[in-house]
């Protein structure tokens, strides 16, 4: 690979990040696993470099190779969870970073009703945790999400709403509504 | 419960959602990903050259050097750091538990696997009591987080049991829950 193979690599790429970024974390839930799995596709993509200069939409490409890197990385489970590491820098999920407003007391309530979301949320399998955070979260359409998963759009319908279902189940029994 | 009800608690829901917050990328994560990314790739494709040539030439050959490999070299398994007797959870509360292994040398094709109490689970493998998989271990501390959340305020013990070459040795974690 040459100097330029990089930068054309880069210019491809790079105004996807953001995005590809997001996904990551949307499927892997935490902040290592996240950042594996964007660095893992960047390492698969420059290897496809031949292809990714063909494709027309490189950024529904690199979502779809991600997600399939996800799914592979399920099934294998521990290959990159497992890793020399030094315990002092590792940190936990982002709950404890998201930004502070001028209000704390509203703060503090934001907080609680996210990590209620984040327990209920851990308590749904990755296949509906997935479909409902990028269809209502990250604002997903069903298609998108059909094209990224490779399942048909009914799929994608009825797993979103038994996903919510379950999450109305989850939230109803910990007390959540009655704090919203 | 009626329609309306149903209604509001899922606009509730999707308003919670919206709000569900991710941090932003470390300052020069994409900058080192995208440097690692193209060294790496380089890396690898060299590799995949060089096994296509070399295995075309040598397949019998390297047959046996790694048979004799596998043999003659019989890494001690890890031993567990004593650091994670047992901890305390909070009920319905997910909590990442970390199991280091410091191994005296790498290890590839190793078998884990995770037993998890009743009341015990494991995110993203809801109901499951047993998850097994194949990892590799580096020679040094090997860390293992594990995202549990306890659904029942019974508590137990966790054991991970890691296999490789036929010998074995089981880990436990007490959990307790509040």
């Amino acid at each position: 690979m040459t100097r330029s193979s990089q930068q054309t690599f880069e210019t491809l790429v790079r105004p996807h990040f953001e995005r590809l970024y997001r996904l990551a974390w949307r499927l892997a839930g935490q902040k290592a696993e996240a950042e594996d799995l964007f660095q893992e596709l960047l390492i698969k993509a420059y290897g496809k470099l031949d292809d990714l200069v063909r494709i027309d939409e490189p950024g529904s490409w690199l979502a779809r190779m991600m997600y399939n890197l996800f799914i592979d990385e399920r099934r294998r489970f521990a290959r990159h969870r497992m890793r020399t590491v030094d315990e002092g820098a590792l940190s936990d999920d982002g709950i404890a970073g998201f930004p502070a407003s001028d209000d704390p007391v509203h703060d503090q309530q934001r907080l609680e009703r996210i990590k209620m979301l984040d327990k209920a949320l851990a308590q749904l399998s990755d296949e509906h945790r997935v479909i409902v955070l990028l269809h209502d979260t990250e604002g997903y359409k069903l298609t998108e999400i059909q094209k990224l998963m490779g399942i048909p759009v009914g799929t994608v319908k009825s797993r979103l709403h038994r996903a919510r279902a379950r999450l109305r189940e989850i939230l109803q029994a910990d007390g959540t509504f009655s704090s919203l | 419960m009626r329609n309306d009800d149903i209604d509001k608690q899922d606009q509730a829901i999707q308003a919670l959602l919206k709000d569900y917050p991710m941090p932003e990328a470390d300052a020069g994560f994409f900058d080192q990903a995208l440097v690692r990314a193209t060294h790496e790739g380089t890396r690898r494709q060299r590799n995949r050259w060089l096994m296509t040539g070399f295995g075309t030439a040598v397949a019998a050959g390297l047959a046996l050097w790694m048979i004799s490999i596998v043999f003659l070299a019989t890494p001690e398994l890890p031993t567990a750091e004593p650091a994670i007797p047992g901890i305390t959870m909070t009920l319905a509360e997910p909590q990442t538990v970390k199991l280091v292994f410091a191994s005296a040398q790498a290890l590839d094709s190793a078998t884990l696997t995770v037993s998890l109490p009743d009341g015990i689970e494991l995110s993203g493998f809801p109901g499951q009591r047993e998850v097994t998989w194949q990892t590799s271990l580096s020679e040094g501390k090997n860390l293992l987080p594990l995202k549990l959340i306890a659904t029942s305020p019974v508590g137990g013990e966790v054991f991970a049991t890691l296999v490789h070459n036929d010998r074995g040795r089981t880990f436990r974690l007490r959990i307790d829950v509040s």
